[in-house]
């Protein structure tokens, strides 16, 4: 197997890469947010303590700003900051920066705010279940016959709820901004996914006050999963803010207690699928799909993950008649944003719950049930895409290969009959496609640059970050080992928008998909171009040439095209696949879910460095089982949690077996890989539990005081 | 007060607020920045630090508790034998992610390195269970101690 070391590993461990807590200005104060802690108001009046000495603290509010108080996003409708009504607990109102932390924090904790409070929507069933709540925006994928269902076809109905999933990355949000005031420029530092879009957020917040804005990231980038997508750009608009107002850099870490409260979150989902199956040929012959996101107080970047989602509503099941229609709700939280999967978790959790609901309805195998209904080649997607391989049907075959699911799941079934608790087997699968969506890559139209320097080393300048999921080892290597070149003659540079051409943000699954593949193509051009077959000896016998800096760009394929308005087309060239098997141990005195063992097979292509493709598979299935069972986020009548003592992240204790293979990998294209493996694990679990109890749950997470009640109905029934 | 400890070695005495968190002391007064803030509540086990030979997380001790004692950092284990088999071993499996838990990881791996070294998976997911990982799934983080409990058992 193909894994060179990471090139980051060494100083991580020994503690000196820097991540943003690490830097340090000369004369720089630190910065916090005040934020409301009302649902919904009207601030009346601000109250600071007797000891506030304005001297002392830098203080923004909306009036400060000299350019727009909206955060650019796909839907530009949430301000940096709060003027005089707060939509949601969290909402930012002021930013205050103090030279010492501790007194700042202190400070912050003494402000009293007085509200004329509002009726406020803070249940995520409240928000999702009003049909009249929705922003009135709409995405409907129409791929009906306009035929009415066979008499003889079987109706099942089902409505699945799942709720905020928090991304946990290890480093809260922070970052840093220095202005300069003879140059009119901000030098913006963070622990951040996307450079180019904090640079847009932190220009949009100075307008024409602002001759430049750069954006660099810190070394380190302590985790993000999507959480430092958007939420940087409020932070560093912030931040900048104060930098510019005292004329001193600043630095705002978020303590987690704030952090966790106020940030983005996965969007909570409520979706009903209708399905008509054949008795006969137990194929699904008819799907309605409504698909319902609550995106928060504002819309932010919540269209692109409902496009997403109603994308992937019928997951890896081919039906030909189907209607998809996907909303988005408001409620009076925090705007919810990307998360790894995209809207696809929930797509899938209740998709492959319903495919249980309707094998258990006549009585087959789940398995089997699948098998008959998959996505294969020649088959269509609800967008018209044909689907030109096996590849999922291979993933599945392989799983329950592996993980001996017709024979465990029929030992179990007597192994029930005897014991208390009880043992459960689920299964199911998943797709993600790669890149963004529709013709979002035609829009990024991604640059890249490369320099080769007289000694033949390359420094490679993208946008694109790695927070940990080795996208620089992976993309690097992508370089050399196009051209056979040292390992060690090859470098990412850190993501700069000064220097670094936009290869657009670091998400979408498209690292290496796109990217990746867009530098391994620049790599074999420059080749071609040159006509070296070894760089090294190129460079030493033209050294007159170097240095010198070759550039490409993204060449989309005209083949692949995507109609925004009525949703037909290719929405992603590429899917990658997965299926999965998870055994369970259900403890009936404590209604806790044990997952023993996770079997998950992925086609993901070529796999480009098999230990960190590993690494992320099992690190990204672990979030999804945990989605399953532990990480719960907003509990009524307790109010959204406010750390990691009562958000129940997975520990060494809790993670199960994790058996991951990748299949097809003599494949020539790397595809996305980032966020498949948190798409499909979760309702495998749900699947498990019914198996093992015969409870079917429609929502998640499935904790004991969800499963309690249902147990006693199920045994008194 | 002052306060008078042995750190990563050395005696050091230090003039602060006997409150001062020990995570804060450490990256504030000894510029020592292995050492990492994940959650401020003593539950993700990145700000993990050695106390008089014990796992401790520096966000919810105070400086006083290091007064008369000793104290180890990452800084301090990655220059130790033990510490350096660990980082190679989580280096050969390509087990680091974003890498912030892992200075925290380094320090409780390597006290149960000195002082157990049984390459048992349960008893090393036990010695982790202080430690958060978001990233990885854990098991390549197991992989590798037990590899290095392997190899250490071996020399």
């Amino acid at each position: 197997m193909n894994s060179p070391r990471k090139f980051d590993s060494i100083p991580k461990l020994r503690g000196i890469w820097k991540y943003l807590d690490d830097y340090s200005l000369p004369g720089m104060l630190h910065g916090q947010l005040l934020y409301s802690t009302c649902h919904h108001g009207i601030i009346e009046r601000i109250t600071f303590p007797d000891y506030y000495d304005p001297d002392e603290f830098t203080i923004v509010s909306a009036k400060d700003i000299p350019g727009t108080n909206i955060v650019p996003e796909p839907v530009c409708d949430q301000p940096f900051l709060a003027e005089k009504e707060v939509m949601h607990y969290g909402q930012v109102i002021l930013g205050i920066a103090h030279p010492d932390r501790r007194i700042l924090i202190k400070f912050i904790k003494d402000i009293r705010i007085k509200y004329k409070e509002l009726p406020a929507l803070i249940d995520v069933k409240e928000c999702l279940d009003n049909e009249e709540n929705h922003f009135g925006r709409e995405i409907t994928i129409d791929h009906s016959t306009d035929e009415l269902p066979d008499r003889n076809w079987i109706q099942n109905k089902s409505t699945f709820y799942t709720q905020h999933h928090e991304q946990a990355y290890l480093e809260p949000q922070g970052i840093i901004a220095d202005y300069n005031p003879g140059m009119r420029s901000m030098f913006i530092r963070g622990t951040l996914q996307c450079p180019f879009f904090v640079k847009s957020g932190v220009e949009a917040i100075f307008g024409n006050s602002m001759n430049e804005v750069i954006v660099e990231t810190s070394e380190g980038i302590g985790g993000a999963f999507g959480g430092k997508e958007d939420f940087p750009s409020l932070l560093a608009g912030i931040t900048a803010l104060l930098s510019f107002k005292s004329g001193k850099p600043v630095k705002t870490v978020l303590q987690r207690s704030d952090d966790i409260k106020i940030t983005t979150k996965r969007h909570p989902s409520r979706i009903t699928i209708e399905t008509h199956t054949d008795p006969k040929t137990q194929k699904i012959m008819r799907c309605r799909v409504d698909y319902r996101l609550d995106a928060g107080a504002y819309q932010t970047l919540s269209p692109v993950v409902l496009a997403r989602g109603v994308l992937h509503a019928t997951g890896g099941y081919f039906i030909p008649d189907t209607v998809i229609r996907g909303r988005l709700f408001r409620s009076n939280t925090p705007s919810n944003g990307a998360f790894r999967g995209f809207g696809v978790p929930q797509a899938l959790a209740a998709m492959e719950s319903h495919i249980d609901r309707i094998a258990e309805n006549f009585q087959v195998n789940p398995a089997e049930f699948r098998k008959s209904n998959l996505l294969t080649k020649g088959k269509e997607l609800p967008t018209t895409q044909m689907i030109k391989e096996n590849n999922l049907s291979d993933c599945l075959e392989r799983v329950l290969e592996k993980s001996d699911y017709h024979r465990k799941k029929t030992e179990f079934e007597k192994w029930n009959r005897t014991h208390k608790d009880k043992k459960g087997i689920g299964i199911s699968i998943g797709l993600h496609g790669g890149g963004f969506t529709g013709n979002g890559e035609k829009v990024l139209n991604s640059e890249i640059k490369i320099v080769i320097d007289r000694n033949a080393d390359v420094e490679i300048f993208v946008a694109n970050t790695d927070m940990g999921q080795g996208a620089h080892t992976t993309l690097s290597q992508m370089f050399y080992e196009s051209l056979d070149h040292p390992s060690n003659k090859c470098r990412i540079v850190l993501p700069n928008t000064s220097k670094t051409p936009n290869s657009g943000p670091t998400v979408a699954s498209r690292t290496i998909y796109i990217i990746g593949n867009l530098i391994r193509k620049l790599a074999l051009d420059v080749k071609a171009e040159l006509g070296f077959n070894n760089l090294q000896e190129y460079v030493s016998s033209h050294i007159g040439e170097f240095p010198r800096e070759f550039r490409d760009k993204f060449t989309p394929d005209p083949s692949v095209d995507f109609d925004e308005d009525s949703y037909q087309g290719t929405a992603y060239k590429d899917f990658s696949w997965a299926a999965t098997v998870t055994e369970i141990l259900f403890h009936k005195d404590t209604y806790h879910i044990e997952v023993i063992k996770s079997w998950s097979v992925l086609d993901i292509g070529k796999v480009v460095n098999h230990a960190i493709a590993t690494g992320q598979a099992q690190g990204g299935i672990l979030q999804g089982l945990a989605y399953a069972t532990s990480e719960y986020f907003y509990k009524p009548g307790f109010g959204r949690l406010t750390g990691f003592t009562d958000y129940a992240l997975p520990t060494a204790m809790d993670v199960p077996e994790i058996d991951v293979e990748f299949i097809h990998t003599d494949s020539n294209i790397p595809k996305g890989l980032g966020e498949l493996p948190m798409d499909f694990p979760a309702p495998s679990v749900r699947n498990a539990l019914h198996n093992a109890t015969g409870i079917l749950i429609d929502e998640l997470p499935l904790i004991p005081e969800r499963i309690q009640p249902l147990w006693s109905e199920n045994r008194d029934s | 007060m002052i306060v008078k400890f042995n750190l990563n070695t050395k005696p050091v005495e230090v003039d602060t607020n006997p409150m001062k968190r020990l995570v804060d002391l450490l990256r504030e007064d000894f510029n020592l920045l292995g050492t990492k803030e994940g959650c401020g509540e003593g539950e993700c086990g990145a700000c993990t630090i050695l106390l008089n030979g014990k796992p401790t997380a520096s966000c919810i001790t105070n400086a006083i508790h290091a007064h008369g004692g000793t104290l180890i950092t990452v800084e301090g284990v990655a220059e130790t034998p033990e510490g350096k088999l660990l980082i190679d071993c989580f280096d050969a499996t390509n087990a680091v992610q974003c890498g912030f838990c892992f200075p925290g990881f380094l320090v409780s791996s390597y006290h149960y390195l000195l002082n157990d070294g049984e390459p048992n998976l349960n008893k090393i997911k036990y010695a982790l269970s202080g430690n958060i990982c978001r990233c990885t799934g854990y098991h390549k983080i197991f992989d590798s101690i037990i590899l290095a409990c392997e190899r250490n058992k071996v020399k």
